[in-house]
This record gives C-alpha cells, structure tokens and sequence, in this order.
C-alpha cells in the first residue's frame, strides 16, 4: 500500500474539495431550504407554484444532467466560463436546498398550527412567531433527516468528476489510471468516506440529543 | 360607572353553513369578570376567539376602550398585545421553559431590556405561584401547573384584559383546584375577565355577571344568584340543573 503515500497530497487535495462542497451544499440548503420553506408555507399561490417547480427540477432530474447545465449550458448562453469548483458549491447548494425544504417544511407542519396560535394571540407578528417559535421546534425535529441528507449529499459529490473537478473519487481515478493497482485504491478511498460520513453522523446524532427538548420524548 | 374595556356589538362568526357565533353584544367594564357559559359548541371559544382577535368575524364590530378592531387595515398585533389570552389547552411553547415561555412577548413584543423583562417574567410567575419552576420546560410540569405558566404568560404582558377559554376543563379534576385558586387571586386584585367556564362554585363567588351561551347567541344573562336560584329560560335551568348535579357528584 506504500504506493498511495506518494500520491496523498492528490487524495488530500480531493477530501478538502469533497468536504468544501458538502459542507457548503449542506448550509445554502439548509438556509435556501428553510427560506423556501417558510415561502411555500405563508407565501401565497404564486410563490409556492414557483417553489413547486424549483423543488420538482432539482429532485426530478440528475444530478449529473444539472451540473452539466450549469457547467456548460448555462455558461455558453451568456458567453462565459464559469469555475467547476464554483458550479459544484451552486449545483450541490441548490439541488440540497430542494430536499431540504421538504424536511423543513414536514418539521414545521409539524409543529402544530397551536403553537402558531398561541405567539400571535401575544402580539407576536408571523414572522417572530416563525423566528422564535416555530423554527427552533422545527429544525430540533429535522435534524435526523438532515443527517441524512449529510450523507447523500457527500457521496453524490462525485459527481463532480463529470465536469473535471478534482474531487476525492475523481484523484482515486487518477491514481488507479496511474499505478494500475485499482482494488487497494479504491478500497482506500471508499474507507476515507466511510470514515468522515461516520465521524459527522455520530456527531450530528450528538447534537440531535444535546438540544432535544427536555421532558419530551421524540420516537422516529 | 366604570370605564368600558372592551365591547363587541351584533358579532357574528359564519364558518360555511355553520353559524358559530349569532349576534351576540356585550361589555366588559374595568374590574369586572364575566363568565361565559354554555354546552360544548355553543359558540364559546369562538366567541373569546374574535374578541382575543385571533379569528376574523364574518360581522360586527370589537372594541378596545372606545377603538374599533374591526377596521380594516388594522395591526392586530399591536392589540393583540394589550388582549391576555389563556387557552383550553394551555399551549406553551414546548422548546422554552416556564420563564423563556413568559418573557417571549415581554422581550420581542414589549422589546422590554433583559433584565426588565427578566424581572416582570419573574414577577408574573410568582403570582400564579410557579416561580419555583422558572426554569422547568412545559414537559416536566403537571397539567395544573402548565395552565398557570400559561396565566402568567398573558399576565406578564399587563393586558387590559384577560380572556380564558376553558381553562380548567382540559385538567384532570385534582388539577382544576390550584388553577381555580389562581383565578381567584386575580379576581382580588381587580384584573378585567371574560372567561369561559363551568366551574359554578367559582363564578358564584366572582363573576359580576353570568353570561349563558346556546347556538352561538346570548339566550340569557344576569348576575349569579339569578341564575342559582331562578334562570328565566327553560334551556338556561335544564343546563344549570345539570352543572349543579355533575358539581355534586364530582365531591
């Protein structure tokens, strides 16, 4: 396996990019996800068909397919070049945003229409109801799911050899063209996944516990 | 005679084919308490609710000293904040404990300094006697004590009225006693109430006037005695027979 330390400045190079994109598609969604949210929920018709067909393109298409628009199509329409490291962080943020809002919203509809209720009958507007009454409930009740999200969303990161980044699986691509040595590579780089997706998971689970709302119990 | 608190003339709430609430009228003066009481789906939440401006009527008008809310165009919250409103089923906020729960409005809507608001959280908590629990989430507090977070909740706001849907009725029995108690000191210190409730040995004691409520209209009003001793409407006595009966067996 000594052949993988003279490439590890390549695998690092590809965790950082992996984890860049992951970390970053997870927080736009989560906050592009609460947005959308809240928009489909008080926003009236019109915003939530628009939200609508946001959510359906990007849940309903490929993930390969949407970063190829944004790489290549979208680009060629203004006339531009746009970085693939840049199009990852915007595909990845959007396309998790879509799921997410769906999570969100599931938690906030959960959150019962009393608790609504009960702020506004304070002299709460909608919206401080929503900021300190709802939401906290809500992302309390969606963080298992998002944990799950987490997860898909680091894995299909590979995605972005399609468009040439050099992300983790595109360096184990990389290598194993190099060396030929294909099994220990990849078995290499497949436990590098399991690893950080493991240590995240474990420590989204321990924050899930941390806030949980004492007294209450939540079975899933 | 004292001044008018609140008001509401020829109300009227339409949900569908259903009328909730049919033309009811009536004021509430400074210091007064009224109960509001009636078989279930007489109308009585949904009255409380358009007083407490948290359902639109389909008619009429509210007001608070003299101001119209059912204009259009108007902010209801900024009224809502001066309405105190104690639900049936409690409805605290679940993720905050008893103090957070009662200096939420004092903070964001009062925009009260933490301390001030700390303090008059504190303040309003001691009344109902739950100081003890300040920092006790809704979960880890019994139903009873539940309904007095959620009297200090609206106390804490200073409203010049309190209005109560029910809030003994969704306790256990053993639990409706400290709850009772606690309406009870605040009838002493001349707090305005409208309250919705069944609980004849209290309103006996407190209420300026009863207010008895069928098909979503007034069929019949007075002070207490007349209603122990001699309700005028056919529907009113079987109804009063039939509280007083259930009262007796509860003992």
């Amino acid at each position: 396996m000594e052949f993988i330390l003279e490439y590890l400045p390549l695998i690092i190079e590809g965790f950082i990019v992996t984890v860049e994109v992951t970390f970053f598609g997870v927080v736009m969604g989560l906050i592009l996800g609460t947005l959308l949210a809240i928009g489909d929920l008080y926003g009236g018709k019109i915003i939530s068909t628009l939200i609508k067909i946001y959510v359906e393109f990007f849940r309903g298409s490929s993930i390969v397919v949407q970063l190829f628009i944004f790489y290549y199509t979208i680009p060629s329409m203004l006339n531009t070049t746009i970085d693939s490291f840049i199009v990852g962080l915007i595909v990845f943020g959007l396309n998790s945003a879509a799921y997410q809002k769906g999570y969100i919203k599931g938690a906030m509809e959960a959150v019962y229409e009393d608790q609504m209720t009960a702020a506004l009958s304070l002299g709460l507007t909608k919206a401080q109801a929503i900021m300190y009454v709802i939401l906290p409930q809500a992302l309390r009740i969606v963080i298992p799911a998002w944990s799950n999200e987490f997860t898909s969303l680091a894995k299909s990161t590979a995605a972005l050899l399609v468009i040439g980044e050099r992300e983790l699986a595109s360096a184990g691509k990389t290598i194993a063209a190099q060396t030929w040595r294909v099994l220990e590579t990849y078995t290499f780089i497949a436990i590098i996944y399991l690893a950080w997706i493991s240590i995240v998971t474990k420590i989204l689970d321990i924050i899930y516990e941390k806030v949980k709302i004492p007294g209450i119990e939540i079975t899933t | 005679m004292r001044e008018v608190v609140m008001e509401c003339r020829n109300l009227w709430k339409i949900y569908g084919d259903i009328i909730a609430v049919k033309d009811v009228s009536l004021q509430i003066r400074e210091g007064e308490i009224k109960i509001i009481f009636g078989p279930s789906g007489s109308g009585k939440t949904t009255l409380l609710r358009c007083l407490g401006l948290l359902t639109k009527p389909t008619k009429g008008e509210i007001f608070l000293r003299g101001e119209c809310l059912t204009r259009p165009g108007i902010k209801l919250n900024k009224y809502r904040a001066r309405i105190g409103f104690v639900f049936q089923h409690i409805w605290l906020f679940h993720h905050l404990t008893a103090l957070q729960n009662v200096e939420l409005g004092l903070r964001r809507v009062l925009k009260l300094p933490k301390d001030e608001a700390r303090r008059r959280a504190m303040q309003a908590l001691r009344e109902v006697r739950m100081e003890r629990w300040a920092n006790h989430y809704p979960a880890q507090l019994s139903g009873g004590q539940q309904q007095r977070v959620g009297i200090a909740r609206a106390l804490a706001m200073d409203p010049e009225i309190i209005l109560l849907d029910e809030p003994t009725s969704a306790l256990d029995p053993e639990l409706t006693g400290e709850v009772i108690d606690t309406l009870r000191d605040l009838a002493k210190e001349g707090r305005t109430m409208l309250i919705a409730s069944h609980e004849m040995g209290f309103a006996r004691e407190v209420a300026d006037e009863m207010i008895f409520l069928d098909e979503g209209t007034i069929i019949e009003r007075g002070p207490p005695e007349h209603f122990f001793t001699n309700p005028r409407t056919e529907r009113a006595r079987r109804f009063m027979a039939r509280l007083i009966k259930q009262t007796m067996r509860e003992r």
